[in-house]
């Protein structure tokens, strides 16, 4: 309770937060707002917004509606925002946690495969794997949350490091408790905060990883995506800058509210921070 | 006032002068030496060999290092160029050419008729796509002394067929480079040696390629060109930006976006036009795939031609650089066109009726069954005509998933691998269907050669019909042949061709000498030179 009292304090905090709302309302309302195929052949292709009022956003190169591509693409940004980022996480904290726990050798050999990821750019790691299994919606999801996991793991190794000696801890142990169960029930609820924390950073990454490899026209072409459609308008940029202009400002806003939350989160959530 | 007003009087009147009498304005410029060309690549495929590989991305570069036996003069007849004279037998089974005297490869060594031996049998005949069927019924070539070669063949061919397939299907490749080698993976193939006005120099893969002026070319003097340089530049849109940076002057074979094509026609810095490419008519293609079982049933296949609105999409993604299509030969090729073939128009409700009748119901979601669509990723047509396809058979039932691959890749899945469903390119067609159309259709291609038939579609007498007509020396016969042809692949629709287009170039105004015969953007470009 106190900690959203803190949360709804901060008006940057509340400004994401709104700005989140207003991309899942979209989502959600997609297929009542735009019951076609956002993929659909609409109309006349380049109309600009607001010249033909049965396309508010206008049309793109290939004639479909614009706004029925934002609306529907908020669905896919959104879906692998989340579902990448359970991914990087998920890995994250197995790897972390294990790691952090454990120490020594378990530790060595987990971080050397975390170092060897981290000193690859995970956007170039990314083409190599789309290269390899495909383009498909699924793959590319799976693919960003796999190239994502090394902060996280980074992250709760830390978080992990540091409470393991713990009186707590210590008690645990001398009760008898089993490692899994000391691990996930005792040490990461105290070490989760931070990592939700940085979820927020993670699924913003994720959004402009897919557009950036939509915008390099190697995404899954089927789905209507915001990425698609700015690579799609970069044929057209010199004369209908709006095709992709549009898209751009959806993902602007998208990751901006994320970010937003997250450091809200950061705000409500850190201890040490309070007061401020 | 008054001076700003003269001024404009006096130079539209210049400008006037030039459009009805554009030689005279070129004819007092002296050509100047020197200079460097850059052109856009825009589709990199992996092989700069003309000999081995049909395409204009290859004629783009391996044309200006390479030459064939025969050109093309300003008015499309065929003109001398490693081959001096030629001349058929009677009976049209033995074709005789006078090579050129004192012409030398890159490499020192001279050319003689022992290279055009070995060229026409080991790679026309046995690997270049297009050549294999041109060259089909080639016996042997004789050599009876080092500038005579002499093309036997066991059908006849006729001499005007010939003559009109050499400028693209006629290259010469150096014997002694390449005897005793895998031929396919010889290193020349990616740094080829010939004889032409530039000599190769270096190619970075994804980055340019760079050819210098050949001193010791055998038209005197020539070429004005100092080094000619090809940027690779994928993106259609940088490269329209590379070209008003001044960092390309010549951007071929309609690679900018449309929108580009019309924004840089209204800027007097370049000049955007179809001339120079008349030789190079093309029709975008709807590939099917027999081995899927579904589009073996030709009700299906109808079906998708039916679902699509052809005119519709010409008339609002295509604009002026595109006409409706009624097949495979062109209705600029007028020895050949055949009026009243099969068409397809668009009508959705017999689509669907043919679908049904084939046993396609629809299932789930109003869906009768999914396919693949591989488009070629060249050109911005395809890449809306593929969008505009998937579309249209959404509204059918059919759901379409497009499978977006570089060049090579789609080349390989589509050609090679047979991986596809449905695949949308282009069709080139040069000046005479036998040279780069009938090999669409005729049964027996060697797998993995591009744009020919890999459909796994075999029709004995769409077969027999195109030998016939190649080997036809009468041409009246010949024009009958090919209206045969082209009502039997009309009904049989292996490949539906519905849209014809004639490539665009877009040219800095400082270029000269260019655009001068059918096929300008391939030749050698011995004569074209720069403004300073």
């Amino acid at each position: 309770m106190r900690a959203i009292r803190a949360y709804l304090r901060g008006p940057a905090a509340m400004i994401g937060l709104v700005l989140l709302l207003a991309v899942i309302a979209m989502a959600l309302s997609a297929d009542w707002a735009y019951p076609r195929d956002p993929l659909s052949l609409a109309g006349r292709p380049l109309q600009w917004p607001g010249a033909n009022p049965r396309f508010l956003l206008g049309t793109d190169n290939s004639g479909r509606d614009i706004a029925a591509q934002i609306f529907h693409g908020a669905r896919i940004s959104l879906l692998i925002g989340l579902v990448a980022t359970g991914i990087a996480i998920l890995i994250g904290i197995v790897v972390g946690a294990l790691a952090g726990y454990h120490g020594g050798w378990v530790d060595d050999v987990l971080m050397r495969v975390t170092e060897a990821f981290q000193t690859l750019p995970n956007f170039l790691l990314l083409l190599v794997l789309v290269a390899v299994f495909g383009s498909d919606i699924t793959t590319v999801t799976v693919a960003i949350g796999v190239v994502s996991w090394p902060a996280p793991a980074r992250l709760t190794r830390a978080e992990f490091l540091s409470l393991r000696s713990r009186e707590f801890v210590e008690a645990c142990r001398t009760l008898g408790m089993g490692d899994m169960r000391i691990i996930f029930r005792e040490i990461l609820p105290n070490a989760l905060p931070p990592i939700i924390v940085y979820a927020s950073v993670v699924m913003a990454v994720a959004i402009l990883l897919e557009s950036a490899l939509a915008f390099l026209r190697l995404s899954d072409p089927n789905v209507a995506s915001w990425g698609n459609l700015i690579g799609l308008g970069r044929d057209v940029l010199r004369t209908q800058w709006y095709v992709s202009a549009i898209p751009g400002v959806a993902i602007l806003a998208t990751v901006l509210a994320v970010s937003l939350v997250g450091q809200g989160l950061n705000d409500a959530l850190n201890p040490r921070l309070r007061g401020r | 006032m008054d001076l700003t007003r003269r001024a404009t009087l006096l130079t539209s009147a210049a400008l006037a002068a030039s459009v009805l009498h554009p030689e005279r304005a070129f004819a007092q410029e002296t050509p100047r030496r020197g200079g460097i060309m850059s052109v856009h690549f825009a589709t990199e495929q992996r092989i700069l060999n003309p000999s081995l590989q049909a395409s204009t991305g290859v004629y783009i570069v391996g044309g200006k290092i390479q030459e064939p036996l025969v050109d093309l003069d300003a008015n499309g007849n065929p003109a001398p160029c490693l081959a001096e004279s030629w001349e058929a037998a009677p009976d049209g089974k033995t074709i005789t050419f006078k090579l050129r005297q004192g012409v030398t490869w890159h490499d020192g060594r001279p050319f003689t008729a022992a290279d055009v031996q070995f060229t026409a049998m080991e790679m026309w005949k046995k690997i270049l796509n297009y050549g294999t069927a041109v060259q089909l019924f080639l016996e042997a070539v004789d050599t009876p002394d080092p500038h005579t070669a002499v093309f036997r063949y066991s059908r006849a061919m006729p001499l005007g067929l010939l003559l009109r397939a050499l400028p693209d299907l006629g290259y010469v490749s150096p014997k002694h480079v390449y005897e005793g080698s895998d031929i396919r993976q010889n290193p020349a193939n990616t740094a080829p040696i010939g004889t032409g006005p530039f000599r190769f120099v270096q190619y970075e893969r994804g980055q340019f390629i760079i050819a210098d002026r050949n001193p010791n070319y055998w038209r005197n003097n020539l070429p004005y060109l100092d080094r000619v340089i090809w940027r690779v530049v994928g993106d259609r849109a940088a490269a329209a930006a590379q070209m008003e940076a001044g960092q390309i002057l010549f951007s071929p074979y309609s690679s900018l976006t449309i929108a580009d094509l019309q924004r840089l026609g209204r800027d007097p810095r370049f000049e955007v036009t179809t001339k120079g490419n008349e030789g190079n008519a093309r029709t975008n293609t709807l590939e099917f795939n027999f081995r899927n079982p579904v589009l073996a049933d030709i009700r299906v296949r109808r079906a998708i031609a039916h679902a699509l609105d052809v005119p519709f999409f010409i008339e609002n993604f295509l604009g002026d650089f595109a006409k409706l299509g009624t097949g495979p030969i062109p209705s600029v090729s007028t020895d050949f066109y055949p009026q009243g073939m099969p068409q397809y128009a668009f009508d959705r409700r017999r689509a669907n009726a043919l679908l049904d009748e084939a046993g396609h119901r629809r299932g789930a979601g109003g869906v009768r069954f999914n396919l693949r669509l591989h488009p070629a990723p060249w050109g911005e047509d395809i890449a809306l005509w593929s969008t505009f396809i998937q579309q249209s058979l959404q509204e059918v039932g059919i759901r379409v998933e497009i499978v977006r691959l570089d060049a090579a890749g789609f080349l390989r899945s589509v050609y090679n691998d047979w991986n596809f469903d449905l695949a949308t390119g282009w069709h080139q067609y040069r000046n005479d269907p036998a040279v780069s159309t009938t090999v669409w259709y005729r049964s027996g291609q060697p797998k993995g050669a591009p744009w020919t038939n890999q459909w796994g579609w075999t029709d004995a007498e769409t077969d027999r019909i195109i030998d016939d007509a190649q080997s036809e020396v009468d041409a009246a016969k010949r024009r009958a042949l090919y209206a045969d042809f082209v009502r039997r692949v009309n009904t049989e629709l292996p490949i539906w061709m519905p849209i014809e287009q004639i490539f665009v170039s877009v040219l800095s105004k400082r270029l000269r000498n260019h655009s001068n015969t059918p096929r300008w953007a391939s030749s050698s470009w011995h004569d074209l030179w720069l403004a300073s």
